[in-house]
């Protein structure tokens, strides 16, 4: 064993992670290089230094009390757990999207009632059903585990998937280059059709992105329901409606993402 | 030099454990579901709070960072192979790094390539001395300015007391790169405490 060798092994020797042969190689090699075994000793030193005087940083009591209140609890067994209003102050947290998609996922059942109610007197424009269709969708994939039927990176598994299931074949497109990792794929009915659904995630964002064959291409238009961003473009015969609480400039990055992936001939 | 040390180490072909944790029982309710959790992830809040508090190096972001990893660790508790810590530890290394990368880009670069790989080739020279007088804050601060690449692999070994094989698990690194990351993290430590004691005028060597 060289000297070269021998150094470069001590860390792994005095972590206890060398391999026997090794050890006794090296152990031998110690007992005749002097300058080993102190190099040895001064490493041992270091290890034993940053144990004793580094921080630990033990969590607060109180956040692990706050995570734990957070985990979703029960629906049907048992009261449920008091609501965290102050979860809604770490903005970007899950859980803080969570809680707040309890009363925003009732108020949009509530809507929907409403306004299948109010179908007869008010008739409200296709797109204003379908941004509501989409939205109840996208808030019960989140708030359920069941965020996608098909869990993949990869398109070409994605693809197949939904194409197999629906009467088209919807563009998938892997855009983990450019931040939105392609997390899976679920299919869901909206206005009155089946369509494909592609969850893309940004960070912890979640991104639905509907799509489904649409005779003529609508200007692109934005909305904002409850505080999810919503936007709609039509490219090469297929309508794309993206939701999420992401911020409208990412979502607007998606958009332009998808629409240049699905340009077509 | 490209290290060529994974041969001589142990664990290196030991398979992921999967009798060790049962996985989720059919038919599990919710709250059954919630008590394992809280059984098996939740022991290690505080290791995963001390490696996101040493990688964001701020105590506030250290807990919105934690909150989020382990409410995601719950999310994908079906997920869970093996040890639930490495596991845990490796969803809150990938929020810290996320997060990082959103808020300070700067301290991730470098964090996922091997760009400082190199294990240095002279021998653990008289830098690494007298380790034992070493000042408490000075080397918290020079933990604290290890790159972070180097910072995880120390704090994951000597504080959390954890396996190159976990810990290769955790940064998602052959254990060989464990193994120099860690020898190059010691060195560059014992050579920040020196400079900062020697600027400060506190005798440390002997």
């Amino acid at each position: 064993m060289t000297n070269e060798e021998a150094n470069r092994l001590l860390h792994a020797y005095i972590d206890g992670e060398l391999d026997p042969a090794k050890t006794l190689e090296l152990e031998a090699h110690l007992a005749k290089t002097p300058s080993l075994r102190a190099a040895c000793g001064r490493l041992r030193e270091l290890s034993e230094a940053v144990r004793v005087k580094a921080d630990y940083y033990a969590a607060p009591a109180w956040l692990e009390e706050r995570v734990r209140a957070a985990l979703p609890a029960e629906p049907n067994n048992g009261p449920a757990k008091p609501r965290r209003w102050e979860w809604l102050k770490p903005a970007g947290s899950f859980a803080a999207v969570a809680d707040w998609l309890r009363p925003a996922a009732s108020f949009a059942a509530v809507a929907l009632v409403t306004w299948v109610v109010a179908l007869g007197y008010l008739r409200p424009g296709e797109d204003e059903r379908i941004t509501r269709d989409v939205l109840a969708s996208h808030v019960r994939a989140t708030l359920g585990s069941r965020s996608y039927d098909v869990a993949s990176s990869d398109q070409h598994t994605v693809k197949p998937w939904l194409s197999a299931r629906l009467a088209f074949s919807p563009p998938v497109a892997d855009l983990s280059a450019s931040g939105f990792e392609l997390v899976g794929g679920r299919l869901d009915y909206i206005g009155e059709q089946p369509v494909a659904v592609l969850v893309y995630k940004r960070r912890e964002h979640v991104i639905d992105a509907f799509v489904w064959p649409a005779e003529a291409s609508k200007a692109e238009q934005t909305y904002t329901r409850d505080g999810f961003n919503i936007e709609r473009f039509a490219r090469n015969g297929m309508a794309f409606w993206l939701v999420s609480d992401l911020a409208r400039n990412e979502l607007d990055d998606l958009a332009r993402l998808l629409a240049e992936h699905n340009a077509g001939p | 030099m490209t290290l060529a040390a994974d041969s001589v180490l142990l664990h290196q072909v030991d398979p992921i454990p999967l009798h060790k944790t049962e996985s989720a029982p059919l038919h599990e309710t919710l709250s059954e579901r919630k008590r394992r959790f809280e059984q098996l992830v939740l022991p290690h809040f505080d290791a995963a709070y001390n490696l996101a508090r040493w990688l964001t190096r701020n105590d506030q972001d250290a807990r919105d960072v934690v909150q989020e990893a382990v409410l995601r660790a719950y999310r994908f508790f079906d997920g869970l192979r093996g040890e639930p810590k490495p596991w845990l530890l490796a969803i809150v290394r990938n929020s810290c790094l996320t997060w990082l990368a959103a808020n300070r880009p700067a301290e991730t670069v470098g964090f996922e390539d091997g760009a400082v790989e190199l294990l240095p080739s002279d021998e653990d020279g008289p830098e690494i001395k007298a380790a034992r007088n070493f000042d408490r804050r000075m080397l918290n601060e020079a933990i604290a300015g290890l790159p972070a690449q180097f910072r995880e692999v120390l704090i994951l070994r000597e504080l959390e007391d954890l396996s190159y094989k976990d810990i290769a698990r955790i940064a998602d690194v052959p254990i060989g790169t464990v193994m120099s990351r860690l020898a190059r993290a010691r060195r560059l430590l014992a050579v920040s405490v020196r400079a900062a004691s020697n600027i400060s005028g506190t005798q440390v060597a002997k």
